[in-house]
């Protein structure tokens, strides 16, 4: 099965079950869950499904495309189960078998493994699926997000989906995958890793990064608090772009300890007061859903 | 009598919650059945990763209840002319009998004449079935989790929304074979929702097999055939039964002997509910590698048991899968596909590392915070070469022994920088060890001291590095491990970072203890004594330059902290604690000054007063009550010309016999047993506060003598004692 099959079949198979199937986020994001389907809906009583591919970005993770397991840019499947039906696990099962994954030819496990982002003042509880001892899924039951008591719980599935397409190929080099029937993975992605890469460690300007962390989450707060309301959204996209200047700077060492903490509170703060204004008027949510 | 079966069933829960939970679960229920007089027997709980199974006997039926209901004394039950009063009659009124049909018995049985009014209440006993269920909402609701999450689940037993450690998916409750109700709801929108879980007579098997027919509900009966039926399903409840499986499978993986005690074997049994054991190679490309390397990964990141051939190096490791290993080829491929991953990473880091020498990466340490407002890395390695420079002083050690710790000192936190211990953090100082002896530039003692500086980090006393280290190797691993503990706790006790209650976040504990048991342990058997005092001062002195303002406060909370940790150490050794305070809080010695002395002490006294119990209980009262007159009267210098009686004269000369002796600890300790006839003598003969002022004070000097005569040891009057 090549890569854009596996996305296709997994996307059909939640399709299926009553997934919206969404389009990635148009911004630098660090993971799926920072997709606003999934950060900003988890928020909130209506329930809702969806499922979409979402490119992330750990410029600390960029190995110029030489690294055959690690990269800038890796591909996550995010699906988002509002709420987590008493099912959950047996759903996400059958997926594996939907792409060719027998499940009781392998050893598939659920091992503890919770998650937190200090950024998003978000955590949950779960566990990392593992395929013959390959973690190929994060599992998580959301418990707070933008620091606000999630009711209902969200499921969070996360596929790993380059990991998956390594397992299923039978190689050992991520840029060796078939990505469709006549092109490898590294053909449509290394040159990208490589540049990539280069521009996080060497070329960035660190000077810049620091200003545009600072403009962009003033710019966030800004909007959120122009008269009016109704602007979580774009203030949101600003909190996103605070964070990717962050982990550029952070890539390139440019972060102390003590600096670390502050600015990782600083993104925190906002993504927590974007949340309370998304979830806080009551109705509007509904309005917009 | 009934049995009472429960299985609480869902989603995987972490191995190392299981005995933890199971023994609650067991404990728990047996409270709750107890109080609710179900008169619970042969209570056993046992737990998988997706199930907490009880069983216990119990009656059908509560037993029936009677008790005495006290009303009115019989003379406030009847008036004058013999007529029910109003009390009696309310009294009987709200028992439903007529006054005539209540008995009389004495309300307080020591006084058997005064009689009361008497109602005989009866209280037919429920059954148990009806009782079950609210137990059963009690036991779940006291389960305490590491973690709990919220499932939006709700229970009605008042306090609605129901946490728990993960989501239950299935109940089996059944009273000899007839099911319990208990149902877990919804909760929706914070209200009590549709029914969620309801208790029945089916469980559920493995996940995944027997294959084609996994998954099915499976009706039983009770938990005999619970047991049965689970294992006919790939379910092994009885985790005893999974470790016998797994020690088997190791053993048939021709691990050596060792692997089948691996300290995973526990976690594996709690992480699957059918474990077969796996092997799988290692390919001989990573045969350069360091063992600590391949452990770690093998170990700490996958969870697999490395297998050694005997006294050498294996490329094999053993792994747990939760299944029958009916189809190993494929899933061991998959597994040593990530090991290998794992492995080329390892090697990569290991060839880059080398490219520089250890010492090179000193300056690095610049770039690495120790803590906010405690400086760099390299500030620190600085403070550790200042501190071991006065250890040397306080120590005495020799020219060479100085150098090496010196060396060691400043390339200690080195290896912070290498990709390998960014990658795998538990191994620091490991690799700066290992690094170091491959340059082969240094002496071998420098990179032991540096292997193992982090060290000790347990209370045990064959605990790491015992056993590992030589001679001068241990001079300079205690060297560099003191500085790098004492200089720590230096710095957060000057930022006011003290431990608190179980909140410990720096390990500052630990680091205390590791000082202690470095001068116990490893010093003052090579005879190295070092005033830990002094060096706690140095410590704080080296912060003076990073902090504003070093609160000269911080060395003063250090020594009681330092000295809490010393008894926790020599109680923790079997000597008794009264024994400990009396050696370390004795006025004429610091116990800091010399630790190894203290235990020396220590052992001493329990070795003397074992011998003479009786002895050493009765001079500790007499030495007390001593102490306490001489806390409000002074003593002066002895002037045996003032004594009056035998008693004096003879205490005096006890008392100068003993002052005298040499000997060890242990001979003078031995030798005080004989002060007992003497002591008694004195207080039953002489008045110590006699009127005349000069023979006071000249007695009082006496019993100061005595009781201060082994205060070089141990303050006697501080061991438990009663007469």
């Amino acid at each position: 099965m090549t890569l854009q099959e596996i996305i296709a079949t997994l996307q059909a198979y939640w399709s299926e079950r009553g997934c919206l199937i969404q389009q990635p986020w148009d911004a630098e994001v660090g993971a799926g869950t920072m997709h606003p389907e999934t950060f900003l809906r988890v928020l909130g009583p209506r329930a809702r499904r969806v499922a979409y591919v979402q490119p992330s970005r750990r410029p600390a993770d960029g190995r110029y495309g030489e690294n055959p397991n690690r990269l800038y840019k890796h591909l996550q499947l995010q699906v988002i189960l509002k709420p987590a039906p008493a099912d959950v696990q047996d759903l996400y099962l059958r997926s594996l078998v939907a792409i060719g994954i027998d499940p009781a030819a392998h050893d598939v496990r659920f091992e503890e493994d919770n998650w937190e982002s200090p950024t998003l003042g978000a955590w949950g509880i779960g566990w990392q699926v593992l395929l013959d001892g390959l973690e190929i899924t994060q599992f998580t039951y959301f418990q707070q997000a933008g620091g606000i008591d999630l009711a209902p719980i969200s499921a969070e599935i996360t596929y790993g989906l380059e990991r998956i397409a390594m397992y299923l190929q039978d190689v050992d080099d991520v840029y060796k995958l078939r990505w469709s029937a006549d092109r490898l993975y590294g053909e449509v992605r290394q040159e990208e890793e490589y540049e990539l890469s280069r521009y996080s460690f060497e070329l960035a300007d660190t000077e810049l990064h620091r200003r545009l962390y600072d403009s962009y989450l003033a710019e966030g707060w800004r909007v959120l608090k122009a008269p009016g309301g109704r602007s979580a959204l774009p203030a949101y996209d600003w909190c996103l772009k605070s964070s990717h200047a962050f982990n550029v700077l952070d890539a390139r060492g440019a972060i102390s300890v003590s600096q670390r903490a502050g600015m990782i509170l600083g993104i925190r703060k906002l993504a927590c007061a974007i949340a309370a204004a998304y979830a806080e008027p009551a109705g509007t949510e509904a309005d917009r859903a | 009598m009934p049995e009472f079966l429960l299985e609480v069933g869902g989603e995987e829960m972490p191995a190392g919650w299981l005995s933890g939970l199971t023994e609650q679960l067991r404990q728990r229920f047996t409270e709750m059945a107890d109080r609710e007089r179900l008169v619970p027997e042969q209570v056993r709980a046992f737990s998988t990763p997706r199930r907490l199974v009880l069983a216990a006997t119990i009656v059908d039926r509560q037993p029936a209840r009677e008790e005495q209901v006290f009303g009115p004394s019989l003379r406030a039950a009847r008036d004058a002319a013999g007529k029910w009063t109003a009390a009696a009659e309310g009294f009987a009124r709200k028992n439903n009998v007529a006054p005539e049909d209540l008995g009389q018995a004495p309300k307080d049985p020591s006084r058997p004449q005064e009689l009361n009014l008497v109602f005989l209440r009866k209280t037919p006993g429920r059954d148990a079935a009806e009782i079950l269920p609210s137990v059963i909402a009690s036991v779940l609701r006291s389960l305490a989790f590491p973690k709990r999450m919220s499932w939006d689940a709700w229970i009605d037993d008042g306090k609605g929304a129901f946490p728990f450690g993960r989501p239950i998916r299935w109940i089996v409750a059944l009273l000899d074979g007839r099911v319990v109700p208990f149902a877990i709801h919804a909760l929706v929108g914070g209200e009590k929702g549709p029914v969620l879980v309801q208790s029945g007579t089916q469980t559920v098997g493995h996940r995944f097999l027997p294959r084609g027919d996994a998954g099915r509900p499976l009706g039983i009966s009770s938990f005999a055939d619970l047991k049965q039926t689970l294992a006919r399903h790939f379910v092994l409840v009885d985790p005893a039964d999974r470790e016998v499986r797994i020690r088997e499978g190791l053993k048939s993986a021709a691990a050596a002997p060792g692997a089948t005690d691996h300290e995973l074997v526990t976690e594996w049994r709690d992480l699957v509910e059918f474990p077969t054991v796996l092997a799988g190679r290692v390919p001989d490309e990573f045969e350069t590698l360091p063992v600590e390397v391949l452990d770690t990964v093998l170990v700490h990141h996958q969870k697999y048991i490395p297998l050694r051939a005997q006294g050498g190096r294996g490329a094999r490791f053993a792994a747990v899968i939760n299944g029958d290993g009916a189809n190993p080829g494929e899933i061991v491929r998959g597994m040593e596909r990530v090991v290998v991953a794992r492995l080329r990473d390892a090697a990569f880091f290991f060839a880059e590392d080398r490219k520089r020498p250890l010492a090179d990466r000193v300056s690095d340490l610049e770039g690495v915070v120790f803590h906010q407002g405690l400086g760099t890395y390299k500030d620190k390695a600085e403070r550790m070469v200042r501190l071991v420079d006065a250890i040397a002083t306080l120590a005495l050690l020799g020219p060479e022994e100085h150098q090496a710790a010196r060396e060691a000192a400043l390339l200690a936190k080195a290896d912070l920088t290498t990709l390998m211990v960014r990658e795998f953090p538990e191994l620091q100082g490991i690799m700066g060890g290992i690094y170091l002896g491959a340059e082969g530039s240094q002496r071998a003692e420098v990179a032991r001291a540096v292997r193992w500086h982090y060290h000790p980090l347990s209370i045990e006393e064959a605990s790491p590095p015992k056993g590992s280290l030589a001679g001068a190797q241990a001079v300079a691993f205690g060297a560099v491990s003191l500085a790098d503990k004492v200089d720590t706790l230096a710095g957060y006790f000057a930022l006011g970072l003290t431990p608190k209650g179980s909140s410990d976040p720096f390990g500052l504990r630990r680091a205390a203890l590791g000082v202690i048991r470095v001068l116990l342990d490893f010093w003052g058997p090579a005879g190295k004594r070092l005033n830990l005092t002094d060096l706690i001062s140095v410590a704080v002195e080296g912060y003076s330059g990073a902090l504003k303002n070093p609160p000269a406060t911080a060395a003063e909370t250090l020594e009681p902290f330092f000295l809490d940790r010393l008894e926790y150490v020599l109680v923790s050794r079997g000597l008794e604690q009264d024994e400990v305070t009396a050696a370390v809080h004795t006025p004429a010695v610091q116990a800091l000054s010399d630790v190894h002395d203290v235990l020396l002490r220590v052992q001493a006294l329990h070795r003397a007063r074992s011998e003479a119990r009786e002895d050493f209980e009765h001079l500790a009262v007499a030495f007390k009550r001593a102490k306490n007159i001489l806390e409000q009267h002074p003593a002066s210098a002895i002037d045996p010309k003032l004594f009056e009686s035998d008693a004096e004269r003879e205490l005096h000369a006890a008392v100068g016999r003993l002052s005298a002796r040499d000997g060890s600890y242990e001979d003078r300790l031995r030798a005080l047993a004989g002060l007992r006839g003497p002591v008694d003598r004195f207080f039953d003969d002489v008045l110590v506060m006699a009127e005349d002022k000069k023979l006071r004070a000249n007695r009082l000097g006496l019993l100061h003598q005595t009781v201060s005569l082994f205060y070089r040891i141990a303050d006697i009057s501080k061991l438990g004692g009663s007469i």
